[in-house]
């Protein structure tokens, strides 16, 4: 992968602490197995998501491309981000990592829910189903990047990337899919105040683009807006989803590259 | 200035532009009414609203909310009756949230030809400290629950309450700020929720092309809110820039931000879904 290419930049992600939430499947997974390869010996990577057998199928497909000697530790935590205790579990892992080990400590938000997109705005009289929603897809996301902020604080030769994976949903209104354009508005503007508040961290609003996973499956069976599933089925016939491979590569180009202005929101389709 | 118990107020309503000299026989919901531009928009709404209409004032403070209502009643003579119905509830809780479309629900749709919902109530969360600070996921989650998800289940709520009908007009404010579109210093949960909110609306007004819903910035207003905004920003230059703006004079009276509003309602022109600032129009 195109890692190198004479610009200033870097040609690996550094002995890492690097953080991926939702990496049981999808995105995260990609995220994952592209990113392993660019960790230097000594780093640990952290895989966040409610299925730990996923999750240990994952770390075994990473395990099985890395040559013993470039010892890469992958910790799997099991935990549901929607509740107090996976968010502690999390905190836990990370915590017991030593921070002058490592000399990056990359966070991908990535773990998200789409809601239930079969219904309007109108229809979502439930405060505790609304509260649910933000909680998993918001609260738990600023809770654990506040977290790992903490353990990890500002320190000469210590780079900190927090990254939101975003959506064109954050900057416009989707019809049927009110709490997810919601939820990731509230996130983009969250990392866009915590640019501001700490000029040291290196943050990112990345929106992958129209990817091929269960939550694109989710969104053309199910979205309540006739003309929005359409246009997801058409995407999908005419082969024009993105592999999670593509954009998670796209992502890791943006993070070596390390150019992006903190704060940005930069799409798939934008680099 | 307003004088009460006529139809068409002296505010300029009736500038020649097709719009309304009134609200109609409204059935109007303000929450966060009990102070500040809750308060305000109670007071401005009240003469504009023809005999027969209802008044949900929302709000903690049962003793602050009857004041109000006296305040109004004060100035309306018997025959322009307008009921006026306080609901002390806390919108964190969803027994607040229950009762409040409780009151609502025993309206009668047929009895009304407009209904306006003001979501106004909101808290800023704590300002003293930054995004990186904010670990606990109970305090985040109240948070989002007062500003955003009672904000949506009370709208949905209203809108279930009072469906599209022919000669129904409905109308649902978000008391927005610039903080939904701009990111300000040690003001995360604020500017978080905000655009939240405003994301929502647009949603909203994307999905119901009948409803007009409109999202409105009120400026910088000289309230409680707006102390605490000085008194505890964690971040320095913001707080001196809201004390100035407070020793120079240019903090907003509730008052004038709230006759915006209404202007905005009665002329009824804005593109549903818009993002509208006091400093706008």
């Amino acid at each position: 992968m195109q890692t190198n290419d004479g610009r200033t930049g870097n040609a690996d992600l550094g002995k890492a602490l690097c953080i991926i939430t939702g990496a049981s499947k999808g995105f995260g997974r990609s995220l994952a197995q592209l990113a392993s390869p660019l960790l230097r010996p000594g780093s640990v990577m952290v895989l966040v998501a409610r299925s730990g057998d996923k999750l240990r199928e994952v770390q075994s497909e990473i395990s099985g491309t890395i040559p013993a000697k470039d010892g890469l530790e992958i910790r799997c935590v099991e935990a549901d981000l929607g509740r107090k205790e996976g968010l502690q579990e999390v905190v836990r892992v990370v915590s017991g990592i030593e921070p002058p080990a490592i000399d990056h400590v990359l966070l991908i938000n990535n773990a998200s829910a789409l809601g239930d997109v079969s219904r309007f705005a109108a229809d979502f009289t439930c405060l505790a189903e609304v509260d649910s929603y933000l909680s998993f897809n918001v609260s738990s996301m600023l809770c654990l990047t506040a977290s790992v902020l903490k353990a990890f604080p500002r320190r000469d030769g210590l780079r900190r990337s927090m990254v939101n994976v975003s959506s064109l949903c954050a900057l416009q209104p989707f019809k049927s899919w009110s709490l997810y354009c919601m939820g990731k508005a509230a996130r983009e503007m969250l990392f866009r105040v915590l640019a501001e508040e700490e000029p040291d961290v290196r943050v990112l609003n990345y929106a992958p683009g129209p990817l091929d996973t269960d939550m694109q499956l989710e969104a053309r069976s199910l979205s309540g807006d006739l003309e929005l599933r359409q246009t997801f089925n058409s995407l999908h016939a005419s082969g024009q989803l993105l592999s999670c491979s593509q954009s998670a590569t796209k992502l890791m180009q943006q993070l070596l590259r390390d150019e992006f202005e903190s704060g940005a929101h930069i799409d798939y389709y934008d680099v």
